[in-house]
């Protein structure tokens, strides 16, 4: 077991970095199409990493460490949640617990990196754009933890490929309504902890605005290529996640090629897919004022709670 | 027999369609009156075909036993005290045809309440009263009418909604125990075997409900309102007997409730509810600047001491409530009479600015004062034997420490209510000449004087009223 | 119609049910408001025909009827056209902000699951399983009817409120007599009409149906 879990975890931890600047330049891509722009193209991402990565950081005055140190967190951590979650496969480390809270802890320890980052430097929005990151992220964690807590309910157990394996096995709870409930709560909250539209418009040049775009405002080079790089692989990740509790089908439960490589492949679908449409959502949707993104957050909260009473209730009635 | 049972819904019917229809002066003038004679008479009548005979059915859900006949009656003296008594002298403009029609579906609504077997069909009637009354209370199109009625609608369809959640769950455990039904004599008798913790909260809630709409404490903020904008023959018929019909409503659920649980729940929740309403009574009747709304709070007062009673249990104290109920409703609803003949001659109803009505307009004042000392439960009116037979049954059931809050706070009460009163009637007026006194006459005292003579005398009965009031207080208390 | 089917039906409608009662919380929008209102109606005469069509009880198929009639499409007009009146089209600041509504929700959800324990003991199956959400809209009524200062609002607040007592009725014994089922509907469409007229004379005296208004009468 251990060693399919180390081919899986490579698999999934490369295909993620390759991956994930092509998801977000293929979201570019379709938003400016929509918006009858000619766009960048999709590889976009890839070549303004190379630019940066070819750069030297200028760090301001006044700067610690955190501000090399802390883009390297957010990668590792993009990168650890890239094993833990089951994108490609349902294989585990028996000593790394591929459990739900381990997850969000992992999450966490990126937000705060990322937020560490944005103070860093002492300006004003950055600052702004830090407190603001970690308000959402105090309101985004109890929905991410409930909403999964609901899809756990039937399987019995909060390890992730635990819960894909039992949702593949029984075709009939994906369709459940306590399961859309759920997979709904858990969508705004991923839309929100990746700093995407309504909550935050990534393509902003005002800063009284910002909220991802801010922390990262003072941020240049390798330190920048990161720090990017960290951010586009969790909302990878992310995506990954909500697609396979969705539609879990593809995904290896067995470490064979030919399973890794159809598991692969439906990745690619499941991510094209989820990209595009929530794409295609930014261009129809408007960003939120700052003051209502807690009752959309408290809405999502309470359709999180909602399946989980629900789930108990089926279960249980 | 049956043709008494519906007599008193059809002519509420008839006269209410007849005054909508004809818009006759006649019928806007006296259909309100001629509705609550029949229903008095229907009373009447049922009354003693109950006392010489066994209950009588009308359909699958009318049903006549002694208490629904002694509750018509009061339906029908205290309508008729209301409405008689509001009577405008013969050159007045008589009143509005939806005034006079409502009244007379407001008398029916009522009857219908009482006559019902079915607990679904007394719902429905209580919530038709609601229904009548809103136009009623809100007739003046003053600001202060209008939050009243909204208030009152509001508050009293929530109350009533709750109460029908409570029925709702009463139905469902009788389904559970095998046979379906909301008809008040199957469900007391004892071969339904009801399910405790469903009957538990059905019966919380539907009395919740209930005493929402009886006006009782901490559901009471809409009554002050309702009952001092609304005009003053409406208020008498509110505060006088609709009141009343919740009341009843409530005993009807205890006897329900009471054969599965025991008397604890329904004890606990009535003697609660009745000390919050003395006290909230007691506790606001100080501050009172109008003579309505003080009459109001007097309401609550009393419908405070009927819940007490209920608490009690037993023949006595329910045969001393529903004696209460009558003398309560006979001399409220004069005294709301007189309050708007005062509004008329003095063109207020503050308390502050109304002095010396014995010398000027003894008309109201002798009225008044005859009702105020029944109101506050002096001998010989019927409401000083209630209230101390409520008190001794209460002490001999082992609430005597109720019984001793509720007669402080009673106390208060007096107090509060005799004061302005006095002030009112006796006050001299201070720089103004003494007027003549004024005979002109506001409306006929022959109702008011029937009312109050009866109030007096009513203690003092021999013959059926008692025969009939135990009779009808047995059912309540003993499925024997 | 099999078991399973029924299962999953009924478990659609009272989900539709208990999601149109959270949106409504959740929005301050009062024409959504009534929109999410005539879902409800249209979700509970849903189930309560299916409950009819498993149950072969053709009074019932009748009363979804009405239920279909009198609350997925009267009650929404009547409140529709009375709205128009008023001239405010959104509930400006409820006494709660929405963030602390949501949060009471999810409290009040945990509450009608523990008070429906002992109806859902009576007969287990999966109309009473379903019992909770009717007592959710229950609590969801009382919160909108507490909160909430314009008039319409509390106005939908209270068919809120009739409509979950409406289900738990129909979940937990198909429904009370015939005779009282239609009293019952026949008085809730008169309060509300009543209230229309009340919240139109408001808005001439006051100029507005905001109820903060009404505060002349007060000891």
């Amino acid at each position: 077991m251990n060693a399919s879990a180390l081919v899986l975890a490579t698999v999934q931890v490369i295909t993620m970095i390759v991956l994930s600047p092509l998801l977000v330049g293929l979201m570019r891509q379709v938003r400016a199409r929509l918006e009858g722009r000619a766009g960048s193209g999709i590889l976009q991402p890839w070549r303004d990493l190379r630019k940066l990565f070819a750069k030297e950081p200028v760090q301001a005055d006044g700067t610690s460490w955190v501000m090399s140190a802390g883009p390297v967190v957010l990668v590792a951590s993009s990168l650890l949640v890239c094993v833990l979650v089951p994108l490609v496969g349902t294989a585990t480390f028996p000593l790394i617990p591929d459990d739900l809270f381990v997850m969000v802890s992992v999450l966490l320890l990126g937000t705060v990196a990322l937020a560490l980052v944005g103070l860093d430097s002492g300006s004003a929005f950055g600052g702004m754009g830090s407190s603001r990151h970690m308000t959402i992220a105090a309101l985004v964690e109890p929905t991410v933890l409930v909403s999964v807590y609901a899809l756990s309910i039937p399987v019995g157990s909060s390890a992730l490929s635990a819960i894909v394996k039992g949702r593949l096995e029984d075709p009939a709870s994906v369709a459940a309504p306590v399961s859309l409930l759920a997979l709904v709560a858990l969508f705004v909250a991923v839309v929100a902890e990746t700093g995407r539209m309504p909550v935050d418009n990534p393509s902003t040049h005002l800063e009284l605005t910002m909220i991802h775009e801010a922390m990262i405002l003072e941020s240049s080079g390798r330190d920048l290529a990161w720090l990017e790089l960290g951010s586009w692989i969790r909302l990878g990740a992310l995506l990954g996640l909500v697609g396979s509790l969705l539609a879990p089908w593809g995904i290896a439960s067995s470490m064979t090629v030919t399973t890794v490589f159809v598991g692969l492949v439906a990745l690619v679908a499941k991510l094209i897919a989820l990209g595009s449409a929530l794409a295609a959502g930014e261009v129809f949707l408007a960003k939120i004022r700052l003051f209502r993104v807690p009752e959309l957050l408290a809405g999502s909260f309470v359709l999180a709670f909602l399946a989980v009473a629900a789930s108990y209730l089926v279960v249980g009635g | 027999m049956a043709i008494l049972v519906l007599l008193p819904l059809i002519g509420a019917l008839l006269l209410a369609a007849a005054t909508a229809l004809t818009r006759a002066h006649v019928l806007r003038r006296f259909s309100a009156i001629a509705t609550s004679a029949v229903v008095l008479a229907a009373g009447l009548g049922l009354s003693v075909a109950v006392l010489h005979g066994s209950p009588v059915t009308a359909g699958g859900l009318l049903r006549v036993d002694a208490l629904s006949a002694f509750m018509l009656s009061v339906v029908g003296a205290v309508g008729l005290t209301a409405t008689w008594g509001g009577l405008a002298a013969r050159d007045v403009v008589p009143p509005d045809w939806t005034y006079s029609a409502l009244i007379c579906l407001f008398l029916g609504a009522m009857s219908l309440a009482v006559l019902a077997d079915n607990l679904g069909v007394l719902w429905v009637a209580v919530e038709a009263t609601t229904v009548a009354t809103a136009f009623l209370v809100g007739h003046n199109r003053t600001r202060g009418s209008l939050e009243a009625a909204w208030k009152y609608v509001v508050l009293g369809s929530v109350g009533v909604a709750v109460a029908f959640l409570g029925l709702v769950l009463v139905y469902a455990a009788s389904v559970a125990a095998g046979r379906p039904t909301l008809s008040w004599v199957a469900l007391t008798s004892s071969h339904l075997a009801l399910d405790p913790s469903l009957v538990k909260v059905a019966g919380a809630l539907a009395v919740l409900g209930f005493a929402t709409k009886a006006g009782l404490a901490p559901m009471h903020s809409w009554l002050p309102d309702a009952h001092s904008q609304a005009p003053a023959p409406v208020s008498g018929l509110m505060s006088g007997v609709l009141l009343s019909v919740a009341f009843y409503a409530i005993l009807r659920i205890q006897a329900v409730v009471n054969p599965v649980l025991g008397t604890g729940l329904m004890r606990g929740l009535l003697v609660a509810t009745g000390l919050l309403s003395l006290a909230v009574a007691a506790a606001l009747i100080v501050r009172q600047r109008d003579l309505k709304r003080m009459l109001a709070y007097s309401s609550i007062e009393h419908m405070g001491l009927l819940a007490l009673a209920a608490a009690v249990g037993g023949t006595v104290a329910i045969a001393a409530a529903l004696l209460h109920v009558l003398g309560h409703g006979l001399a409220k609803s004069s005294l709301f009479v007189v309050s708007g003949r005062i509004l008329v001659t003095e063109g207020t109803t503050q308390l502050a600015r109304i002095r010396g009505l014995l010398v000027r307009h003894p008309a109201e004042a002798v009225p008044y004062l005859v009702g105020m000392a029944a109101m506050l439960g002096l001998p010989p009116f019927t409401l000083f034997f209630t209230e101390v037979a409520i008190m001794l049954a209460g002490f001999q059931h082992g609430l005597g420490w109720a019984m001793t809050l509720a007669a402080a706070l009673m106390l208060i009460l007096f107090a509060g209510l005799a004061r302005p009163s006095i002030a009112m009637t006796f006050g001299a007026e201070s720089s103004e000449p003494v007027a003549a006194a004024s005979t002109a006459r506001q409306g006929p005292r022959t109702p008011l004087a029937l009312a109050l003579g009866v109030t007096a005398v009513l203690g003092f009965t021999a013959g059926p009223l008692p025969t009939l009031l135990t009779r009808a207080a047995t059912l309540l208390t003993g499925t024997k | 119609m099999s078991a399973n089917l029924y299962d999953q039906l009924v478990g659609v409608s009272a989900g539709v049910l208990l999601m149109t009662s959270v949106l409504l919380v959740w929005r301050r929008s009062l024409v959504a408001a009534v929109r999410l209102l005539a879902i409800q109606g249209v979700a509970l005469a849903c189930l309560v025909a299916m409950i009819g069509i498993f149950d072969h009880d053709v009074q019932l198929v009748a009363v979804s009827v009405l239920v279909l009639a009198l609350k997925g499409v009267a009650l929404p007009l009547v409140l529709d056209r009375s709205l128009v009146r008023t001239g405010t089209l959104r509930e400006e600041t409820p006494l709660i902000n929405t963030t602390a509504s949501l949060l009471a929700v999810s409290a009040l959800t945990m509450l009608a699951y523990l008070v429906s324990q002992p109806l859902r003991a009576l007969r287990p199956g999966p109309t009473t399983a379903a019992v909770p959400v009717g007592i959710c809209l229950v609590l969801f009524g009382f919160l909108l009817l507490s909160t909430r200062r314009h008039a319409i609002s509390q106005l939908v607040g209270f068919l809120v409120l009739d409509n979950g007592i409406a289900a738990v009725a129909f979940l937990t014994s198909g429904g009370v007599p015939f005779v009282v089922e239609l009293g019952a509907s026949l008085d809730v469409l008169l309060v509300v009409l009543i209230l229309r007229v009340f919240t139109a004379r408001m808005t001439v005296k006051f100029g507005a149906a905001d109820l903060d208004e009404l505060k002349e009468l007060r000891d």
